[in-house]
């Protein structure tokens, strides 16, 4: 085995550089994915059948397609068929954020219809409105479902949007790659890069679990 | 004040309800009787409109409940309901269980609201139990908060479902009572109910279902002591 870390340390803070990328491209992803995601969950359990069905076509096309063919859709097919042209951060952004809101969605749903049917009930012979019921009857107990598996999502997207990589954003992944092509130390520069990863989603997980245990208390 | 035409329900292909024709007077005290899968939790809870009906029409003080979403939604606040397995809350305490509807529904203050559920708690004999959550409570306290929940909204109607079937048996009494001292107070009720004395004791109308039918409809001297179809006669050899 042959490691030379000390031909890449030079080059780490041209890594690092891409930390303010990542974590830009997955915190506005998450964001996007959340409130995306909250609006389909709504239409998801809506009594309005357009709404539902949208929201479960929507889901099963971006759950039942690779990510990195929406993509690649996103940023190469886009410009070629409506002749607008989007750069690789939005395209990234919109990506990543359109397909997280599917997976949030069915969290979300799944999470609101996992509260006891005995709760509307209860709330519904008090005549209390159907938004009202959700708010302060089914949204803070499904809050406790909900919470755990989204962290998971946002985990799982950090680590997923490693792939922007192959439009050219110059995320952390990228960048560890370009330094490994540099300076053929291929193997030192993407184990700083994985580092970097393991230690992010790591603290997204602590503090998942922190509030997990917090919910549950 | 209630009145059920022709009501019939179906889920699928299972009829619960058959054509049941029924009308109940304000102040009544009803006992729904009969056995495991006859509908009476179903003819229950299409009076607030938990169930609707697949034929027929329930009408509570001359107003067709199914007709809007707006007489529904009025019918509601003024029918109270009480499960089986209480459905409290459980993320507020007994007296934000007990206030929430009024403040939010009758659009109470919270003041005026915290001062009636405190009174209806103390009818329940809860007083000292007001900031408790409901997993703290026993069953049959649970099932008290239940019924002061349902009667903070004022409801001309109470409907009990089974109120004491999920209760361990010592603490069956205790809410049998707090239902007896609401009987004959002006408010209209129906019980179902498996508590054959309690139904004997407490209700002016007996009515049995099996299958779906109304079979008898009669009062409960006359239902216990002289039950006029053979199919009443054999469900009361079984449990009495």
């Amino acid at each position: 085995m042959n490691l030379d870390f000390s031909g890449v340390i030079p080059s780490i803070p041209f890594i690092l550089e891409g930390i303010k990328v990542t974590l830009a491209i997955v915190s506005m992803s998450i964001l996007l994915g959340f409130v995306l995601g909250s609006i389909l969950a709504v239409f998801k359990i809506s009594d309005i059948k357009v709404l539902t069905f949208f929201a479960s076509a929507y889901t099963s096309i971006f759950r039942g397609t690779p990510l990195i063919l929406q993509l690649m859709i996103i940023y190469y097919g886009l410009p070629q068929t409506f002749g607008i042209d989007i750069s690789e951060f939005p395209a990234a952004i919109l990506a990543l954020g359109l397909n997280s809101a599917a997976y949030v969605s069915e969290i979300i749903r799944a999470g609101i219809q996992a509260v006891d049917k005995g709760q509307s009930e209860a709330a519904i012979a008090l005549g209390v409105p159907k938004r009202l019921m959700l708010l302060d009857i089914i949204f803070p107990q499904a809050i406790r479902n909900i919470l755990p598996a989204l962290i998971n999502e946002f985990t799982s997207l950090t680590k997923e949007s490693a792939i922007v990589t192959v439009i050219g954003a110059s995320d952390v992944m990228r960048r560890a790659y370009m330094v490994g092509s540099d300076t053929y130390l291929y193997m030192e520069s993407l184990m700083i890069a994985g580092v970097f990863y393991y230690v992010l989603v790591s603290l997204l997980s602590f503090a998942g679990k922190k509030l997990e245990v917090k919910l549950q208390g | 004040m209630i009145q059920i035409n022709n009501l019939s329900k179906s889920f699928k292909n299972n009829t619960v309800l058959k054509d049941i024709s029924l009308k109940i007077n304000q102040g009544e005290v009803v006992a729904l009787i009969g056995p495991s899968g006859s509908g009476k939790s179903t003819l229950l809870r299409h009076v607030n409109g938990l169930e609707t009906p697949s034929n027929g029409q329930v009408q509570v003080d001359g107003v067709n409940i199914f007709e809007s979403d707006k007489n529904l939604q009025d019918i509601r606040s003024s029918v109270g309901m009480v499960f089986q397995h209480f459905n409290l809350f459980p993320h507020m305490n007994v007296l934000q269980n007990v206030s929430y509807a009024p403040i939010k529904v009758r659009k109470l203050s919270k003041e005026l609201a915290e001062k009636k559920a405190l009174e209806l708690i103390e009818k329940v004999g809860l007083s000292d139990h007001i900031k408790k959550n409901p997993a703290q409570l026993s069953g049959g306290q649970k099932q008290r908060v239940a019924i002061a929940r349902a009667l903070a909204m004022e409801p001309k109607i109470m409907l009990f479902d089974e109120p004491t079937s999920a209760l361990d048996p010592e603490m069956v009494k205790e809410v049998l009572d707090v239902i007896k001292s609401l009987a004959h107070t002006g408010v209209t009720m129906l019980i179902v109910t498996h508590e054959m004395n309690f139904a004997k004791e407490v209700a002016d109308r007996i009515i049995f279902l099996e299958e779906g039918i109304l079979l008898e409809d009669s009062n409960p001297v006359e239902f216990f002591n002289n039950p006029k179809t053979d199919r009443a006669k054999e469900f009361l050899a079984k449990i009495l």
